[in-house]
């Protein structure tokens, strides 16, 4: 069954994770996973950064001093697709140890669909072309000079900071092997020098080490925080290249719940209707035999047939109801929706406010059924006594809020009912937003564009 | 001929008016290009101002905190300046161009960083930006030319403020229209979307309306028989026999209607079998004899199935109603990631795309699923339409964002 | 005697089918069909006509959906005509019930209107019932509304407070059935029936009232507030 809101025990579980941690997280940043990971970014990021901007520089320079021969394009061409390449490790890179996940850009657009050249020609066109390919370029010019800056100051911070902290552990090392009594701070020729050597000093430097350890991690975050921008901004999608994923997406959805629809309704007529007048004729057949031999049998048979008739009617009724109710087209969403509430198993009350006009019917269609959905939902398994719908419009949106005082934990759970109504509603940018705490209530919200 | 309706980009290029003709009578067209071109001086002085003014700063200031933020909202005001031009454009130049996409609203993520890199990085603010900077000069320069000429060259104005407009016609077609190829992409997926819910819920009403009037209303009027049969049965066995007989008639109406419009919803064997038993069935039903070949090794996605399977029931309905072909024939064939659809007919021809027409609708149906439609059909005939739509395997996750 | 229970009616209706089978039905039961059209516009003039020339039917019967806009025209139709005959009965037919369009044909009359599933004609008998009913200034409400009244009824706790029985009652009451009625459907006697509906109106806290379309309405009123 996929109505199902997911009422379930996972809603106590999540908030276990959040426990507070016993060690404040100032004491705890030297030492987390987070932290080891930029350090290694940083690390790491020295060599690769030099490396490809030392490829990168090259490979530019040298096609662009070609360019006036026949080779400098299909060069650059190259370095571009090379460029993209490299981004593919960066962003396996910054996932890793920076936990950032980039999605990867949009494929190169060969546009064979007009020139019908698939050749090399088009493959170069495309990439000096493309604005993603010229980003990732761009990217291995400028994370160089960043990653010198990240690399130096980790190195430094760590090893100097740890360095300090843990003075106290090996200064005795010093007058048994370096022959002076400490750490030298300041000497000049004439044997004037300050070592760090009496307890006092000791303790000092120990608790500067240990100031610098704390303050290494913030300092490397705020540091890997621009590798990040970087990252996201050079390396991933367009924003434009994402709203078009995202719309082809949308559109696929909206075309695939089309195509559901229709399945179900005819499987709905083939198996309920269908099924039954088929019986019908049958049975009417053998009343038309005996009508005139056997009146008495004849009426027993031609009851049935009448009973059954009036199921059929009762099902084509409910099946039409769920196609796509008749009130909904003659009047709207209000007395629509009032009428739903009417049919539903918990009592409700139906606010439908400032609507001046009807927005476009498959708007009103899919509100109706995002509300006859929840409310079903709300009759199945919240356990709630009240419930109440609201619709009014803000803006250019279409608002809808159902609530209910029932057992609440509801969750958007994949495969769920309320991420197939999540589905729906964001292939047309509508937004669902479920408010459902362990205990109630639930507020579930949708918000749908309004077009006239 | 061959109508094809392969989609034409819904930009500028639509609506590209061709220049008004030159004349030297000072026609209202006249005196609007010369509005503009003195317009041009206070509105290119405030753009460059602007533009120099925030960007500046921004830059300058871009070593400090306030600086990136400084230069965003600098960069979010010149899409202000760029609507207003374009606004300005269109009143005195008749141009026309498509406002540029907004920054889709559930891409940007929460926060200030969300707020302050794509703002940072909108192509669309940078070009405006350049546009305004580069104004000013050329700006200067008609608006001395045509105040001098106003009163110097007073014959020839016309023609020297055509030349000039359509510098600047240029100018604002190259640096203020939406011209990315995405941004286009965007615009023709908002539209197709559109098509597909209405479509969708257009196509629901339909079939409500259909068993209303259809298969309801006769079960209705069966059961009122039925009923009446039952109270003379045992009193007048003659006219109950009789109506009893009638209502057994009108079941299998009913029947028959049910099953009709079960095929137009979905039709079953579709969903069981696929596309080539269902075509051909199709075929079976066309009064002209159809020879079918559907040379498929998997099935595509349900929803493709569905759109192939009533673009050729429609186009085999075409060529019974109107071609007056004796033979036709259905070719489906998966090329890469299309499947295409040809229907073939020796009839008399002469089909179009025309608006209002069957043909139209199929296209546009197509269309918003990025498929194409392609009629060819010289008068005297044979007829050759051709349909593609993209291939989407049955399981496959589309697409996307990881 | 046959001349009391002999009703004039006029058929508004736009499936052939339907209207035909309709007209037959009346004919056979010894009514009068003096007119059937298609849509509401007819049905709107015809009835002026025939009022106009002193014929005024007794009751028309309607279907909600009809051309040309196929959405709701037979309950406007309707409200209008009971607003301009005021002796005129009106029931009306329709492939499904919403209690709104109930609340808009009762609208501070309940003398003389019906509303009922389509499926009701099945029932030969209870539907010609209906239709006298309705002629002689009765009601007939369809079970369906009348279960989606109790159902939005805000006033949840009274009617939870009312008996299994007494509820079936009410339901039957609301359609616009006599007591005798009422037993018959039951299978009670009419003392019985007497007993629950006094109890109902107690309970309710409703001045009893003998006239059955007054007593309808009174519940009606009393569910909707």
């Amino acid at each position: 069954m996929n109505t199902a809101i997911d009422h379930g025990p996972d809603a106590t579980a999540t908030a276990a994770a959040h426990r507070p941690h016993r060690v404040p997280a100032v004491l705890r940043a030297p030492l987390e996973g987070r932290t080891w990971g930029e350090l290694l970014y940083a690390l790491t990021g020295f060599p690769i950064a030099t490396a490809l901007f030392c490829i990168a520089i090259t490979l530019t320079a040298t096609s662009a001093g070609l360019l006036v021969t026949f080779i400098g394009v299909p060069l650059l061409a190259f370095t571009l697709a090379g460029a993209r390449g490299m981004g593919v490790l960066e962003r396996a890179r910054a996932r890793a140890l920076l936990g950032q996940d980039v999605a990867a850009p949009e494929p190169l657009r060969l546009r064979a669909r007009r020139s019908r050249s698939t050749g090399l020609m088009a493959w170069v066109g495309a990439l000096l072309k493309d604005g993603t390919s010229w980003r990732h370029l761009v990217y291995a010019l400028v994370c160089f000079p960043w990653a010198v800056l990240t690399f130096v100051t980790a190195v430094t911070l760590w090893s100097v900071g740890w360095a300090l902290f843990t003075y106290p552990v090996w200064q005795w090392t010093l007058p048994r092997f370096a022959h002076r009594p400490g750490m030298q701070i300041w000497g000049d020729s004439h044997g004037r020098s300050f070592y760090l050597d009496t307890p006092y000093e000791i303790g000092f430097t120990c608790a500067l080490g240990f100031a610098v350890v704390m303050a290494s991690p913030w300092i490397l975050r705020s540091l890997t925080q621009v590798n990040r921008l970087l990252v996201s901004g050079l390396l991933g999608p367009s924003r434009l290249a994402e709203r078009v994923w995202e719309l082809e997406e949308d559109r696929g959805v909206a075309e695939d719940t089309a195509a559901a629809d229709l399945r179900r309704i005819e499987r709905k007529l083939h198996d309920g209707a269908q099924a039954r007048l088929a019986h019908l004729a049958v049975g009417l057949d053998m009343a038309k035999e005996t009508a005139l031999a056997d009146p008495p049998s004849a009426v027993v048979m031609v009851e049935h047939a009448h009973g059954e008739v009036k199921r059929v009617l009762q099902e084509l009724r409910d099946l039409a109801r769920g196609i796509h109710p008749a009130i909904l087209t003659d009047r709207g969403l209000g007395p629509a929706l009032s009428a739903l509430a009417a049919r539903c198993s918990v009592p409700v009350t139906t606010e439908v406010g400032g609507l001046p006009s009807r927005p476009a019917s498959a708007i009103e269609g899919i509100a109706y059924f995002t509300v006859s959905e929840l409310l079903e939902n709300i009759s199945k398994h919240s356990g709630a006594t009240t419930a109440s719908v609201d619709v009014w419009r803000s803006g250019n949106r279409l608002m809808l809020r159902v609530a209910d005082d029932g057992r609440g934990g509801a969750l958007i759970r994949p495969g769920g009912g309320l991420a197939g109504l999540t589905d729906r509603l964001r292939a047309v940018d509508g937004v669902l937003d479920v408010d459902s705490v362990p205990g109630g209530p639930t507020v579930v919200t949708a918000e749908l564009p309004w077009r006239p | 001929m061959t109508v094809s309706t392969t989609r034409t980009p819904s930009g500028a290029q639509d609506c590209e008016e061709r220049l008004p003709p030159a004349r030297l009578a000072y026609d209202a067209t006249t005196w609007k290009e010369v509005a503009y071109l003195l317009l041009n001086l206070p509105v290119g002085l405030a753009g460059f101002l602007y533009v120099a003014v925030w960007l500046a700063m921004g830059a300058a200031l871009s070593v400090t905190v306030v600086g990136l933020p400084l230069l965003a909202v600098g960069l979010s005001g010149t899409r202000l300046l760029g609507r207003a031009e374009r606004a300005r454009a269109r009143w005195l130049l008749g141009v026309r161009i498509e406002e540029p996409s907004l920054p889709p609203r559930q891409l940007r993520r929460p926060g200030f960083f969300g707020w302050l890199w794509p703002a940072l990085k909108d192509p669309v603010a940078w070009r405006t930006a350049l546009y305004g900077f580069t104004r000013l000069p050329w700006a200067l320069l008609t608006f001395a030319i045509v105040a001098v000429s106003f009163f110097v060259a007073w014959p020839v104005l016309g023609h020297i403020a055509r030349g000039l407009a359509y510098v600047d016609r240029a100018t604002v077609r190259g640096l203020l229209s939406p011209s990315s190829e995405l941004e286009r992409r965007i615009a023709e997926l908002e539209e197709d979307r559109g098509v597909v819910v209405d479509t969708a819920a257009a196509d629901l009403r339909r079939i409500e309306r259909d068993l209303h009037d259809g298969a309801q209303a006769r079960l209705v009027a069966l059961a009122m028989g039925l009923g009446l049969a039952k109270e003379k049965l045992l009193k007048d066995p003659e006219a109950a026999a009789a109506m009893v007989d009638e209502a057994h008639g009108e079941v299998k109406l009913a029947l028959q209607e049910l099953r009709d419009l079960a095929r137009g919803i979905h039709p079953a064997i579709l969903t069981d079998r696929g596309l080539g038993p269902a075509l051909s069935s199709v075929a079976g039903r066309c009064t002209v004899p159809v020879r079918v070949q559907v040379d498929l090794a998997e099935r595509p996605a349900p929803a493709v199935e569905g759109i192939a399977y009533f673009t050729v029931s429609e186009l085999l309905q075409n060529v019974s109603k109107h071609s007056g072909a004796s033979t036709a024939t259905v070719e489906v064939a998966r090329s890469r990631h299309r499947l295409t659809l040809r229907v073939t007919d020796d009839g008399r021809g002469g089909a179009r795309t025309g608006g209002g027409s069957g043909l139209a609708g199929l296209a546009e149906r197509l269309r918003s699923v990025d498929g194409r439609f392609a009629v060819d059909s010289p008068p005297g005939g044979p007829t050759v339409i051709t349909a593609e739509v993209p291939w989407r395997d049955r399981t496959a996750p589309r697409p996307g964002p990881a | 005697m046959i001349v009391e229970d002999r009703v004039r009616v006029v058929i508004a209706e736009d499936s052939v089918l339907l209207r035909e089978g309709l007209t037959r039905l009346l004919t056979d039961l010894g009514h009068d069909v003096v007119a059937g059209v298609g849509d509401a516009d007819a049905l709107v003039k015809t009835v002026g006509e025939l009022a106009d020339g002193g014929e005024l039917p007794d009751v028309v019967v309607a279907d909600v959906r009809m051309p040309p806009t196929h959405t709701d025209e037979g309950v406007r139709a309707a409200v209008r005509l009971r607003r301009d005959h005021p002796g005129l009965g009106v029931l009306v037919l329709s492939q499904y019930v919403e209690e709104q369009y109930a609340t808009e044909l009762l609208a501070g009359n309940t003398r003389g209107v019906g509303y009922l599933l389509k499926d009701r004609v099945a029932e030969v008998r209870e539907f010609v019932d209906a239709v006298v009913r309705v002629a002689r200034g009765g009601t007939a409400l369809d079970p369906e509304v009348v279960a989606q009244l109790l159902g939005r009824s805000r006033k949840q706790d009274v009617v939870a407070a009312l008996t299994p029985r007494e509820r079936e009652v009410l339901g039957l009451m609301a359609e616009g059935r006599t007591n005798s009625a009422i037993a018959r459907a039951l299978v009670v006697s009419d003392g019985a029936v007497e007993k629950h509906v006094s109890n109902i109106f107690l309970k309710l806290g409703l001045s009893p009232s003998d006239a059955d379309h007054r007593r309808v309405l009174a519940v009606l009123t009393y569910l909707r507030s």
